[in-house]
């Protein structure tokens, strides 16, 4: 019988394996560190597992392998073939430079000459280890499975493209798990390692691995279920914080070319605002949908400088002549101020520049015409009012008549499916005013089943529209969501509108002189809906269910009160004045009171997270408990036994649980082992005499159908003290 | 335990003639409770004889000895009728059988006909002549003898009659100290004339009858079965053991338990006696004669994984 570890036929083929599965390693380090001679670094891994296979000494393996790391850095930064004089001196030169950086601990210093044979040494070291696993312990799983990770982890959050790499790793990895697995078993079972037997078993391994492989391949494959994480995580480190110039998703960050995907919720606090009144604070608009998300059409239009004090011009103006003021203090630093609704103008200590572009709408702030981030300013508004009136009366066919300056709010990307237009349709349907149509859409999504939500929010895939999946795939989302949707739709109808960034009112925290002090965090960070009415002006809307915001309406129609104030108040479906909008739950309470079943379902897919946390800390805790149960197993059977009635059934039955705990405790009894030859061994073990005594009670009870004969009282002890002693 | 303490008595008799010999004394009276009889194998000279008239003496039985040749006929074993020329009728002179502990040697050197003749009236504890069917008087126990070392002009005995004996039991030489001792005591006259029974024929009958009512638990005869089951099923195994292999280690396993003083069987029992019973009832298949491997061991490896009963059955 030979072993089947000196089958050099099938040990060759297991080093092939590992030489792949090694140069799929190699092969995204090399790609993303830039690094190149990808070939020569695969003869090193060759060399040194074909050494490593024909169990070449050390003595004669280092010496070749250090001399080949000298070669190739004598050929990759010389371009000499060849050791010259020249290229030796280059080496001893490197080599005194690196050291010196070493031992002054100035790592930018070490050449890269060094890092290479760094990499080599590390790649030296791989060798070793498979070779090891292979050879030796006859064993790769945890390689295979590290492979994976690794490949998975530099697929998901860099450039490299594992689509292939991952396929052939599986194959690979599977392929001589398979011949491993064989190799033990065949030495477990001493079964003769000849080449024709090992055949019969690989070949059935080979065909398997084939047709899976080929099924997988062709089978048709489900798209992602889970968003891609790593917005998720990127948020979650803050690097898609404020600092950055955005708030994480939802903001008004730079980039909102890409939206969707979950968020984490972050209470740092961005600004505190003494205002009369909690109010939405502006930052800038957007124009442009690309069925992804937002960018803007023309970055500086024609722009407006203003100093403290000038009046600005909006597209919303100041209602009259009375200012409301609100005290500012920004707690982060943005080259911008945030606005209300109606301002009129700015206040700060500093001299500087408000530059306004009409497109954005954003105040950038400017100090020598460089950006400012303004600490404490003040700024005066008087929220404008709408007529009622007026509205009422903004003509649908005046849309086709508005100035070319409004086409870039009716852009809309040739992607955008049709169902969109359609359904846009058939939400106008029934109110013959602008104004009504944009209510219609306005408040389309709070009685439609949406769904408020920050968690588990898809991320369009790479053919499919943003809007187009909530509106009709999901449902379910945030201010992102809702306004995008909005503005959306609104263009479909032909009505301009824009997407807005800024912040909702936050919190109160104090009141100071008649004014509330308002904290406004990360949370707060919100989009919402400005829409062009005819005859009327922009006017902002508020899609998002759960939110407060809301253009103030002038009821200024010459009919009762009652009915239009009920009808025409662009109330949210359930305003809760203290409503905490980033709060899912505040959204759902739509006109259909759900069941509790729906209740449930909502609450398990909400803290799905939690659950699934939860669900797993208890298992592992289980688990714990279940591997160190015998320690604590002897402090709950004494009790437990003591407090059960004494006869012969409890007996029998702490007997046998004796039993387990002995085993549990290292002394196996072999299945062919009596009980009575066992309980000697258990005495000699511990000493005692008392397992014999007992064993001698159990047998009579069972075996001799004596179960009146035990005095189990008088067993308890002995019981108890064997008990006591497998907790040791 | 009365029976128990009795049964001492008789096997420390035993031993006070064949030295170091107690299992193969405790395993004869466990054949001779359980209505079996033994067969002994091996070479001559290691207190064979010894043994079974020790044994006739310590209960009082009628000991008979039939040494087995190859010209020895049926009648010479069972008995033979006379024709008396006084009252002109055939008398029935009973042949060596019919006493109640029975020395059978060296049996495999007789023609299977002979054989044959000792086997059936082992079975049936009667004889028939001439059409007459006479009862053996009870007790009735034979211990024949074989000797494994001479196979010329042999006749070995068939593995179905084989099957009648309850226990096959190696006798093996005894240690040097033990053989010291026996050399000692027989010195100024051998012991065997000094025994005295310290069991009569009726106090056996009885305690043969007593043997019945040891308890066998489910779980126990499960394990019998499970035991038997596995000899038939082992690769190496050409023939297995029959039912009545399972029931000669229950009935063996119950005598045991009475030998140390238990009114139930224990697996302990079970394994103990297992190699004696079924060693001869296992027809091994060349390949366990190549790989070294006997019936006995054979009977081992299968209690080692076979699991032994701990727990009480509940459906049944």
């Amino acid at each position: 019988m030979t072993s089947i570890r000196k089958n050099k036929v099938f040990m060759g083929l297991l080093y092939i394996l590992v030489f792949l599965l090694l140069s799929e390693w190699l092969r995204p380090v090399i790609e993303l560190t830039e690094t190149g001679h990808h070939g020569l670094f695969l003869v090193f891994v060759a060399l040194g597992l074909i050494m490593a296979f024909f169990d070449i000494p050390w003595w004669v393996t280092a010496p070749l392998k250090l001399i080949y790391i000298l070669w190739f850095i004598v050929y990759v930064y010389t371009g000499n073939l060849f050791f010259t004089a020249e290229s030796l001196a280059f080496v001893m030169e490197q080599a005194s430079v690196s050291l010196s950086a070493l031992f002054t601990q100035d790592w930018q210093q070490t050449t890269d000459a060094f890092r290479t044979v760094l990499f080599f040494a590390l790649l030296w070291m791989a060798i070793y280890l498979i070779h090891y696993w292979v050879s030796f312990r006859l064993s790769i799983f945890l390689f295979y499975l590290l492979t994976v990770i690794f490949i998975a982890v530099l697929d998901t959050f860099s450039p490299y493209s594992g689509d292939a790499a991952i396929v052939r790793i599986m194959v690979i990895g599977l392929l001589l798990a398979g011949l491993l697995h064989l190799a033990r078993w065949m030495e477990h079972h001493a079964a003769s390692a000849k080449t024709e037997k090992l055949l019969v078993f690989s070949i059935p391994l080979l065909m398997l691995l084939v047709a899976s492989t080929a099924l997988a391949f062709y089978l048709p494959k489900a798209e992602p279920i889970w968003p891609d994480p790593v917005p998720y995580i990127t948020s979650y480190s803050g690097q898609g914080g404020v600092g950055q110039g955005g708030v994480g998703r939802i903001g008004y960050g730079v980039d909102d070319s890409q939206l969707g995907g979950s968020f984490v919720s972050d209470d740092t606090t961005v600004f505190r605002a003494e205002v009369e009144e909690g109010q939405y604070w502006k930052v800038e608009v957007k124009d442009v949908y690309t069925t992804k998300g937002w960018e803007l059409s023309e970055e500086d239009a024609q722009q407006q400088l203003y100093q403290n004090g000038d009046e600005v011009a909006t597209d919303f103006p100041p209602a009259g002549d009375e200012r409301s003021s609100a005290l500012v203090d920004m707690q982060l630093s943005f080259p911008f101020v945030l606005y209300p609704y109606g301002t009129a103008s700015f206040l700060m200590e500093e001299t500087l520049d408000y530059r306004y572009d009409p497109i954005q709408q954003r105040f950038d702030t400017l100090q020598e015409n460089a950006a400012f981030e303004p600490d404490v300013y003040e700024v005066f508004y008087s929220e404008p009012s709408f007529s009622l009136t007026a509205l009422r009366e903004t003509d649908v066919a005046e849309l086709a008549d508005l100035p070319p300056e409004y086409d870039r709010y009716l852009q809309l990307p040739d992607e955008l499916p049709e169902r969109v237009g359609e359904l846009a349709e058939e939400i106008a349907t029934g109110s013959d005013t602008v104004y009504g149509q944009a209510q219609a859409v306005e408040r389309y999504f709070g009685t439609n089943g949406f769904e408020y939500s920050q968690s588990d929010i898809a991320v369009p895939a790479e053919e499919q529209d943003y809007v187009d999946q909530f509106l009709f795939e999901t449902q379910r989302g945030y201010c992102d969501n809702f306004s995008t949707s909005m503005v959306v739709l609104l263009r479909s109808l032909d009505i301009p509108a824009r997407w807005v960034k800024g912040f909702n009112e936050g919190e109160v925290i104090d009141t100071v002189d008649g004014y509330d002090v308002y904290e406004v965090t990360n949370n707060n960070a919100h989009s919402w809906v400005e829409a062009y009415m005819p005859g009327v002006g922009w006017m902002m809307f508020e899609p998002t269910i759960g939110f407060t915001g809301a253009s103030s309406i002038d009821f200024d129609l010459e009919i009762d009160t009652s009915e239009p104030e009920e009808e025409e108040m662009p109330d949210r479906p359930d305003p809760e004045p203290e409503a905490q909008p980033e709060q899912p739950d505040s959204g759902t309470g739509a006109d259909a009171e759900p069941t509790t079943g729906e209740q449930f379902l909502a609450f398990v897919s909400e803290q799905a997270g939690k659950l699934i946390a939860a669900t797993i800390a208890l298992l592992l805790l289980a688990l714990a408990l279940f591997k160190i149960r015998k320690k604590w197993m002897p402090k709950v059977l004494i009790p437990y036994y003591r407090r059960k009635e004494a006869d012969a059934e409890t007996f029998e039955k702490a007997y046998l649980r004796l039993l387990k705990q002995l085993e549990l405790y290292g002394i196996k009894r072999a299945p062919g082992q009596t009980l009575r030859s066992y309980a000697q061994y258990v005495d000699s073990f511990f000493g005692t005499k008392e397992m014999t005594e007992l064993t001698a009670a159990y047998e009579k009870s069972v075996y001799g159908g004596d179960a009146q004969s035990v005095d189990w009282p008088k067993l308890k002890e002995s019981w108890e003290n064997l008990i006591n002693r497998t907790s040791g | 335990m009365e029976a128990t303490e009795r049964l001492g008595k008789v096997i420390d008799n035993i031993e006070k003639v064949i030295i170091g010999k107690r299992e193969i004394a405790e395993l004869s009276l466990v054949a001779l409770l359980s209505h079996g009889h033994v067969l002994l194998e091996d070479v001559p000279g290691v207190g064979k004889t010894m043994l079974v008239r020790a044994l006739a003496k310590s209960v009082g039985a009628d000991f008979k000895r039939i040494q087995f040749t190859p010209d020895l006929l049926p009648s010479d074993v069972v008995g033979v009728s006379i024709y008396n020329p006084k009252d002109m009728q055939f008398h029935f002179r009973p042949g060596p059988i019919m006493g109640n502990i029975v020395l059978a040697d060296e049996i495999n050197r007789t023609s299977p006909k002979t054989q044959s003749a000792l086997l059936e009236a082992m079975e049936e504890a009667s004889v028939t002549t001439d059409g007459v069917t006479m009862q053996i008087p009870k007790p009735f126990f034979v211990m024949a003898t074989q000797n494994p070392i001479e196979y010329e002009g042999t006749y070995p005995l068939p593995e179905a009659q084989l099957d009648r004996f309850l226990l096959r039991v190696k006798m093996g030489y005894p240690t040097r100290e033990e053989e010291i001792e026996v050399l000692t005591r027989s010195q100024p006259i051998p012991p065997i004339e000094e025994l005295e029974s310290v069991l009569t024929l009726e106090e056996l009958l009885k305690l043969q009858e007593e043997v019945r009512t040891i308890r066998v638990d489910d779980t126990i005869r499960t394990y019998i079965v499970e035991l038997a089951t596995q000899t038939r099923r082992d690769p190496y195994v050409y023939l297995g053991v029959s039912p009545r292999g399972s029931i000669a280690l229950m009935k063996a396993a119950q005598a045991y338990a009475m030998l140390k003083g238990r009114n139930y069987v224990t697996p302990d029992d079970i394994q103990y006696l297992a190699k004696f019973v079924f060693g001869h009832r296992i027809m091994l298949r060349s390949e366990a004669r190549y790989d070294g491997i006997t019936a006995e061991e054979l009977t081992e490896r299968i209690i080692a994984k076979t699991r032994v009963p701990v727990q009480r059955l509940v459906n049944q």
